[in-house]
């Protein structure tokens, strides 16, 4: 959903993008870069006209392998891609194959051609949705819901692969009395955070979103480099007779499963298949071949891997993270997974980004191989913990817990009984998020901790800038390369775990109170919500307290991120987090753990757009700490969540370049500040109006 | 008033047009689009589409005339394209006719597909003279006049 940050309704880019007089910033899905690929001059006059009538961002093209070449180029730039089926110089299939194996855009298929069976071979071949023609500018306005559908989709795989119990998820969400935190399904709640002038189909996007929310495999991310293992491996067995298992062994990847190799051997022997019919050869061939780093994805993203540098696979040390250039907006922290959004920008240019990924998901393997001693019976989140180790780094979201590996997303999950589990990927994420900066904060300064933060933050939101994914790519790295170190070099991992256990035993209650719903609820607005971070910079506020003060020293360590995520931020058109706040206002029976969490998913998720900058992470982490000793002192829970609210609505305030006092204060004073304040506050400025 | 006169005769030839089945609702469409940004928008893109659709014309007229055998796969294609065309502006009557040619060319049936693209043809003469006098109305009736369901 990183990508997404240049649909945010930024009123004066709005006004510059489209040429608006600077009213009324630009409804939601404006901005949203569409790519139409029709060779027919009158439709494509037509559909761009219909396009641009939605605010979109169209860029025209006849031809199919202009098309690729613009795609290729401006790896990252696109959110979705509109072609014709039937076309001169291409099959609308092929172009829609490679599309799903290169950059993994969401594709919509277009065609006067009804038939039963091209239709469904358009959706087959990967398509997102197959409209008929003619075209009407309501078919159209809707496409927007594909990319946020797809990027969840994404999302939850990454979620997913810690095996995450789907059932659990939607256990928490149902349990969860909180509107508010319960996401799956949960249409209400969101309408409560978004409040008034919510678009009805975007609500039934994620509602029907949640819904979908099935995969639990974990998220792969196929690097070129393990690619290229597994291909090595496959040329070796002999195409035919190679067999997971076997592929397994000599790909010798930690981590990888016969799984993983299975379904990615199933999607390689099927691109064979394609490749080797006549009209594909020498183009598939061609782009295959030259491109290892291409994105594996199936076309069908939903199982697709990432190409993300599978974690797993490496064993660099720490420090070789070290040269990742800390410009990169991390989006997603989890420099792992990050590429769920942009793989193809990942896959070609970044190889550091995987070496990153890599040393991270070393890290943070040691992290989880070490012994949690004080793990509640957080059996729950022991897919986190899992995911940590496996493939899933590449999630931009899943990746965040992951990278705590099994130790953080214990804690994550809360040894109670919340089943911590989140049933939106975006909501998991943010859910894990939030708790380990909860955790975090009530560690008080534990560098570890903080680079966890980062961890986490950094996952969240890939602000949608025009850079390449590769670039965000590189910045997660970059970050989890920070995370990675600031992990294994200050504190054995187990330290942090442990200091986060020990608080966590006594804001356990609060977390674990937290239903997965509740954290999820602000995914649902993932795709909005979540990268809100970008633009506000990293939100520096310092919620106040001893911790503060450690942890803005480890904010600073890692400064070099708030540059980064600001200067993303303002590129980037977030989509505002704000909505994912929204459920915390609404889920004030939720109890403030969930808030709290809450609150921390939502700034996470903002902050995890490009800002995951260490400020963010501060601010979270004393938001959370807030939140703790709020909660602590206070039995009102309406109060907590106000301060949630207030908190994350802070943060979204916050640019990056409050210093870290500032933020301190001006949390503080959003903390204790007025709801409406805080709120308001965060309204105007993060109001996705949809 | 010759002003609205000329209004109204405008309004009748178009509800014609609708009635008599040559131009669909995608039509409206098209006028939906056309605004301050583009205000002639929808005769750009009817000249467009009887630019580009001419130009077919003539192709499939010529591979129609070729030797046997007759490569009725690339005369779907074309067919298609200017099926795609037709309907993306609204000509309803062209774009049926195209698919009745389609059918014949799924059936391989030469002679049907004469006759028929000679329909096909035949609309889309029709339709052009009817739309080139409706744009030239709508010119003298000023830019003011867009045309709207209100016509009807």
């Amino acid at each position: 959903m990183l990508e997404f940050a240049h649909l945010k309704t930024d009123p004066s880019r709005a006004a510059s993008t489209l040429g608006n007089s600077g009213g009324q910033p630009p409804e939601f899905p404006a901005g949203l870069r569409v790519l139409l690929v029709d060779d027919d001059a009158t439709c494509l006059k037509i559909l761009a006209k219909m396009l641009r009538k939605c605010l979109y961002d169209v860029t025209t093209c006849s031809q199919a392998a202009v098309a690729l070449s613009i795609l290729r180029q401006k790896k990252g730039w696109f959110d979705l891609v509109l072609s014709d089926v039937y076309m001169p110089d291409m099959d609308g299939f092929k172009l829609l194959e490679h599309i799903g194996l290169e950059m993994d855009l969401p594709v919509i298929m277009m065609s006067s051609d009804d038939h039963k069976d091209v239709v469904m071979k358009g959706i087959t071949h990967g398509a997102c949705d197959y409209i008929i023609k003619p075209v009407r500018m309501e078919s159209l306005r809707n496409i927007w819901q594909h990319v946020v559908r797809k990027k969840r989709n994404e999302l939850k795989e990454l979620e997913n692969s810690g095996s995450l119990e789907e059932s659990d998820r939607r256990k928490a969400a149902d349990e969860g009395d909180n509107a508010s935190s319960a996401s799956v399904g949960n249409g209400k709640s969101e309408k409560r955070q978004r409040g008034e002038g919510k678009d009805e189909d975007e609500e039934d996007v994620l509602d029907e979103h949640e819904d979908h929310s099935h995969t639990k495999k974990p998220r792969v991310v196929w690097s070129a480099d393990l690619h290229q293992k597994f291909l090595t491996a496959v040329n070796q067995l002999g195409v035919d007779k190679a067999v997971p298992k076997k592929i397994l062994e000599m790909m010798n990847v930690h981590g990888l499963t016969r799984e993983n190799v299975a379904s990615h051997l199933q999607k390689y022997r099927l691109y064979l298949r394609r490749v080797s019919t006549p009209q594909n050869q020498g183009f598939f061939d061609a782009h295959y071949t030259s491109s290892h780093e291409a994105t594996y994805n199936s076309v069908g993203s939903n199982d697709g891997f990432n190409l993300h540098g599978l974690s797993v696979s490496s064993q660099h040390p720490p420090q070789s993270l070290a040269p990742i250039h800390s410009e990169q907006r991390i989006a997603t922290s989890t420099g792992m997974g990050i590429l769920a959004v942009d793989q193809l920008g990942f896959i070609n240019s970044r190889i550091q980004v995987t070496g990153a990924s890599n040393i991270i998901s070393s890290s943070l393997q040691q992290m989880n191989n070490k012994p949690m001693s004080n793990l509640r019976g957080c059996s729950k989140n022991i897919e986190l913990g899992q995911l940590g180790q496996s493939h899933q780094v590449a999630q931009p979201y899943g990746g965040i817990n992951l990278q705590f590996g099994e130790g953080t997303s214990n804690f994550l999950t809360l040894p109670s009984s919340a089943p911590t589990s989140f049933s939106l990927p975006g909501g998991t994420i943010s859910g894990q998020l939030s708790k380990s900066l909860s955790m975090h904060m009530t560690e008080h300064s534990h560098e570890e901790q903080f680079s966890m933060f980062q961890q986490s933050t950094l996952d969240i939101t890939l602000p949608g800038q025009p850079q390449p994914r590769g670039q965000l790519l590189d910045e997660v790295a970059s970050h989890n390369s920070r995370l990675a170190s600031t992990l294994t070099e200050p504190a054995p991992p187990d330290d942090i775990a442990n200091c986060i256990w020990g608080r966590l035993g006594t804001d356990a209650n609060m977390l674990t109170s937290l239903p997965a719903k509740y954290m999820d609820a602000p995914y649902n607005r993932f795709p909005r919500s979540l990268y809100v971070g970008g633009q506000d910079g990293v939100v520096n506020r310092s919620a106040g307290g001893s911790c503060f003060d450690s942890f803005i020293s480890t904010c600073n360590l890692k400064g070099t991120n708030n540059h980064v995520s600001d200067e993303h931020q303002s590129r980037s058109r977030n989509w505002k987090l704000q909505k994912v706040n929204l459920p915390y206002q609404s889920g004030q029976e939720v109890g403030l753990e969930q808030s709290t969490i809450d609150g921390h998913s939502s700034l996470m998720g903002h902050q995890g757009a490009t800002n995951i900058s260490a400020g963010t992470v501060t601010e979270e982490i004393l938001l959370m700490k807030n939140k703790i000793d709020n909660e602590r002192g206070s039995s009102s829970q309406h109060q907590r969540t106000n301060l949630v609210e207030n908190s994350i609505r802070v943060n979204y305030e916050v640019s990056s370049d409050i210093s870290y006092q500032n933020l301190h204060d001006e949390l503080m004073k959003v903390v204790q500040g007025q709801k409406q304040d805080g709120f308001g506050r965060a309204d105007a400025d993060f109001n996705i109006q949809v | 008033m010759e002003c609205s006169s000329l209004h109204r005769q405008l309004a009748i030839i178009k509800k014609n047009l609708f009635d008599q089945g040559f131009l669909d609702e995608q039509f409206y469409q098209l006028e939906e689009l056309q605004d301050d940004a583009s205000p002639n928008f929808v005769e750009e893109v009817v000249t467009l589409f009887f630019r580009d659709s001419s130009r077919l014309l003539t192709n499939i007229e010529q591979a129609l005339r070729e030797k046997h055998p007759q490569d009725f796969h690339r005369l779907d294609v074309l067919m298609y394209q200017l099926k795609d065309s037709a309907s993306s502006i609204g000509a309803a009557k062209v774009k049926n006719e195209c698919t009745v040619f389609r059918e014949l060319c799924d059936k391989e049936n030469l002679e049907g597909c004469l006759r028929s693209f000679q329909k096909v043809k035949k609309e889309h003469a029709i339709l052009r003279q009817k739309l080139e006098n409706y744009f030239q109305l709508q010119r003298q009736v000023g830019p003011v006049e867009k045309a709207t369901r209100s016509g009807n």
